[in-house]
């Protein structure tokens, strides 16, 4: 029940913004709208969470999800810049390679999540998941090393313990 | 006057970026690398673009409306690159055979080295 509220608050909220006007109408053809696809697609936006946790745990979480935002276009405006020296080399000097990193990270949206911020991330680009190892499989486009430790203090570990402490 | 300046900062960085991957894209060796240059272009130009216009036209609902679109290219664009690389990859489109490092290829069991066996 609490899933289908919130998608439903959500997807008006969405219609709202869309249609530029808060009247009558628009209320009305909207809430029929996200109505409809909320009684179809709701399971696929939201999952009930198993756990119970306090509400103010998830105030901090949406807080932090928050601060994250700031974070990781810092980021990728880094690594972009990292990227763009590379086009204007005279010869592109770089070494690409595919290389498997661990991660810790259990939770399923967690882990997709962490695979779309790398994706996002100029420079490297999640191929697959391997279930059984808990490794990803990441095309890097300058490998510099290949430690295990340091490769994923270089990928993965800036983003993977805000990850690890918001969907949890 | 200051938001205006914000505005095309915010603009022309973005369309910076744009340009920067277009030379990536002619440059580059191969697919892997040139989807690489292309993650520049839609996650930080794009959104830069967008914010920069956002800044402009500084109208709640406008604006609102222009960053909800921003968000969008946040959400769709890693999943169009990792489908295609990963699409690329499988069909044995494009293989990275010069690689020296390639974990990907013992993961799916397949051995490129001997290059000659292919045919």
């Amino acid at each position: 029940m609490l899933q289908k509220v919130s998608a439903f608050i959500l997807l008006l909220l969405v219609w709202i913004i869309f249609a530029g006007r808060i009247t009558i109408d628009v209320l009305i053809v909207g809430s029929g709208a996200s109505l409809l696809v909320t009684l179809f697609l709701s399971d696929m936006l939201f999952r009930e969470v198993k756990r119970e946790l306090p509400w103010y745990h998830y105030l901090r979480k949406f807080f932090l999800l928050l601060l994250f935002i700031p974070i990781f276009f810092y980021e990728a405006i880094l690594s972009a810049l990292k990227v763009s020296k590379h086009v204007f080399e005279k010869e592109p000097s770089f070494n690409p390679g595919i290389v498997k990193v661990k991660t810790e990270l259990t939770d399923i949206t967690g882990l997709s999540v962490l695979a779309n911020l790398i994706t996002l991330t100029p420079g490297t680009l999640t191929l697959d998941y391997d279930r059984t190892e808990q490794s990803y499989y990441i095309h890097w486009i300058d490998v510099e090393t290949l430690e295990q430790a340091e490769m994923k203090q270089k990928i993965i570990a800036r983003f993977e313990k805000w990850i690890g402490v918001i969907f949890r | 006057m200051i938001r205006l300046i914000i505005a095309y900062f915010l603009m022309f960085s973005g369309a910076g970026f744009a340009l920067i991957t277009v030379i990536g894209l002619l440059r580059f060796p191969d697919v892997y690398t040139r989807i690489h240059a292309g993650a520049v272009v839609l996650t930080i130009s794009a959104v830069l673009v967008t914010l920069g216009t956002a800044v402009y036209v500084w109208e709640f609902f406008l604006s609102a409306k222009i960053i909800l679109i921003g968000v969008f290219f946040l959400f769709s664009n890693p999943m169009a690159t990792h489908a295609i690389a990963r699409a690329s990859y499988h069909r044995e489109v494009a293989l990275p055979k010069e690689y020296a490092i390639d974990a990907y290829s013992e993961y799916l069991g397949r051995d490129y080295d001997d290059s000659n066996s292919s045919s």
